[in-house]
């Protein structure tokens, strides 16, 4: 269905003539995608400005492209600050824990689930189905959490993420996709079940398995509620947590008609660095995953 | 599942199962430690949807489910009496509404643009840049929109008044008129970038030679895209429309409609940010009103369940498919 991009491309730009109609949608359409990269890029680049530029300085606003006064004052004072280095050793310890856990037992359940010798196999399949789309809601769930003694602990974390549904579901399509011959001939050459998941299915799901890893390591990363209502220690504090409660004094401020004008100053800025610094894993990691990811969504959104 | 293992209730059917059981015993283990995981995670809350109808409070411990008193429909009656229960409620069904229909349009025509894009390295940069969002917390969405929109610091509070087009700041983050406005934007800004991916894989999957055979009886670019691109594309519209209706209360294809509540909603604006899901999260965690909040949730869902089932029907009618 797919992969004839390039020759579309070539297709379009042979036939090219400057027509009437031509010009108009070609201005249009690089109107509005100018307007939307600006939209989208702009605030990104606004922040980093502002993380750069000197708190009292930035607030007398005029502040739009280039910091007016640089500093790298707002990274000091983040990098300085004890609770923002633990949140980013929590988060660091979040993500890479659990994205490793979540991505191996997600694949391995989905291998498992997509086999179609596999004995109760309907049933099993069923059940994740199921828990799908009827859920508890969030108080029966923290009722269980709490009762699991997990809450408060680091392991709130890890252990309910685990199984991610949606993505067993994803997995069970892609590796239904592939061929039963490929995985019986590996158990003719003595390979176990597992060992033909590793030898065989594992090679070839890059794509899927990228996917799984970007989405879980994102979730991770980005996640602030569990860390504020599951865990009282500030010591489990995550980055995206912090963040939340940077803003929420900032509101405090603003809602004290005036407030404490220093304070917001600096906490704008400083929150800016801080954003920056939390966006930072995620962009030097997505341009490599970017290739697989694309081919990763498409396994599991389109019906061909 | 161990019941299952060795019931046999035909002994030759039985000791086959067994055979099959014992050959596989590698996946059976890893099936058994999904379910575990599942009966935890997912089954176990389930359980405790009953203390919506019960006089369950914090301290009752996951027993107390079982064992505390029935008190029928106190809870739900107490929320339709809330005052303000009719603004929950509209908020909840017209942010998931409004949301539904943006999220998904929005992506759907960046998808045309791109894909009427000629530069290809321009098309590469903004497709880049677009899905970049979808990928930072909301968290992090509010920080921006604070730094854009708030009335003291806001950049477009400050070049609007600077140009003199307006005399005072316009209060966008908290005057509940511009709620609703705000948090779609938010949204389709959020989303866009990253389901414009799966239409434009769709369109690119439109076969070729079409467009040639089109371009040859000497059909314009907007019939091409008209004629061929757009039905080109419409099974995976249906599709991802069908994915985004599943969600509909979770706020569709625009992700969290409950994070988004939660963090752009204030004290100001609550008569059109406050959501069903909000409010449950608020009575329930933050003031411990624990049997009351599920069932807030439960009436939640029951509702979601309603919204699915018509929005389903609409599919049904409109493109001749459905989700079930």
């Amino acid at each position: 269905m797919r992969i004839k991009r390039k020759e579309k491309e070539a297709v379009s730009r042979r036939k090219y003539k400057a027509t009437a109609e031509n010009l108009i949608i070609d201005s249009v359409v690089w109107i509005l995608l100018i307007l939307i990269l600006i939209i989208t890029a702009y605030p990104f680049y606004y922040i980093v400005v502002a993380s750069f530029s000197e708190g009292y300085d930035f607030m007398r606003g005029g502040v739009y492209f280039f910091p007016r006064k640089f500093t790298l004052f707002n990274y000091q004072a983040l990098l300085s600050n004890e609770k923002w280095i633990r949140a980013f050793g929590v988060s660091t310890a979040r993500t890479l824990l659990g994205t490793l856990l979540t991505t191996v037992i997600t694949c391995l359940v989905s291998f498992t689930f997509s086999r179609p010798d596999l004995a109760f196999g309907k049933f099993y399949r069923f059940l994740v189905v199921f828990s799908m789309y009827v859920s508890g809601g969030i108080i029966p769930y923290y009722i269980t959490l709490r009762n699991l003694h997990i809450v408060n602990t680091f392991w709130v974390y890890i252990f309910p993420a685990m199984l991610n549904l949606y993505f067993i579901m994803v997995g069970i399509n892609f590796f239904s996709s592939i061929p039963t011959s490929l995985i019986e001939s590996a158990k003719l050459d003595g390979a176990s079940d597992l060992g033909a998941f590793f030898r065989i299915a594992l090679p070839l799901s890059t794509p899927f398995i990228a996917t799984l890893a970007l989405f879980t390591a994102v979730n991770q990363w980005n996640a602030w509620l569990d860390s504020a209502y599951y865990v009282n220690s500030e010591g489990l504090r995550t980055i995206a947590y912090r963040m939340m409660t940077a803003i929420n004094q900032t509101r405090g401020q603003q809602s004290n008609a005036g407030g404490d004008i220093v304070a917001t100053a600096t906490t704008m800025t400083t929150q800016a660095s801080a954003m920056v610094t939390s966006m930072l894993p995620i962009m030097c990691v997505y341009p490599f995953l970017q290739k697989y990811f694309v081919q990763g969504i498409m396994i599991g959104a389109v019906k061909e | 599942m161990a019941a299952d293992k060795t019931s046999k209730p035909d002994k030759g059917k039985g000791t086959k199962l067994l055979k099959k059981l014992r050959k596989q015993w590698q996946l059976q283990l890893v099936a058994l430690g999904a379910l575990v995981l599942l009966f935890l995670f997912c089954y176990m809350p389930l359980f405790g949807i009953v203390i919506a109808f019960k006089d369950y409070t914090v301290n009752m411990g996951f027993a107390g489910i079982f064992t505390s008193k029935w008190v029928g429909f106190k809870w739900f009656e107490q929320l339709f009496t809330y005052y303000q229960f009719k603004d929950i409620f509209r908020n909840t069904l017209v942010l998931s509404l409004l949301k539904l229909i943006f999220t998904f349009i929005c992506p759907i025509i960046l998808a045309l643009l791109l894909n009427e894009m000629r530069v290809s390295g321009f098309k590469r940069v903004v497709q880049t840049v677009s899905y970049l969002p979808n990928f930072i917390s909301w968290v992090l969405v509010y920080t921006i929109a604070m730094a854009f929109l708030s009335t003291d610091k806001g950049i477009i509070n400050e070049v609007l008044i600077n140009h003199g087009w307006i005399k005072s700041a316009i209060p966008f983050l908290s005057e509940p008129k511009f709620f609703y406005g705000v948090a779609v934007f938010f949204s389709v800004w959020k989303n866009s970038g990253y389901w414009a991916i799966i239409f434009l894989a769709a369109i690119s999957g439109i076969d070729s030679q079409l467009y040639e055979a089109a371009e040859i009886d000497g059909a314009s670019r907007l019939k091409r895209l008209w004629y061929i691109t757009l039905p080109g594309i419409k099974s995976s519209v249906v599709t991802v429309l069908i994915l985004s209706i599943g969600g509909l209360l979770g706020g569709g294809m625009g992700g969290s409609n409950f994070e988004q509540a939660y963090l752009f909603g204030n004290t100001v604006n609550y008569t059109t940010s406050e959501i069903l899901q909000t409010y449950a999260f608020k009575t329930g965690l933050s003031q411990g009103r624990f049997a009351y909040a599920t069932a807030v949730d439960l009436f939640q869902s029951v509702i979601s369940v309603c919204l699915v089932v018509t929005a389903n029907l609409v599919a049904r009618k409109t493109t001749g498919e459905g989700l079930f």
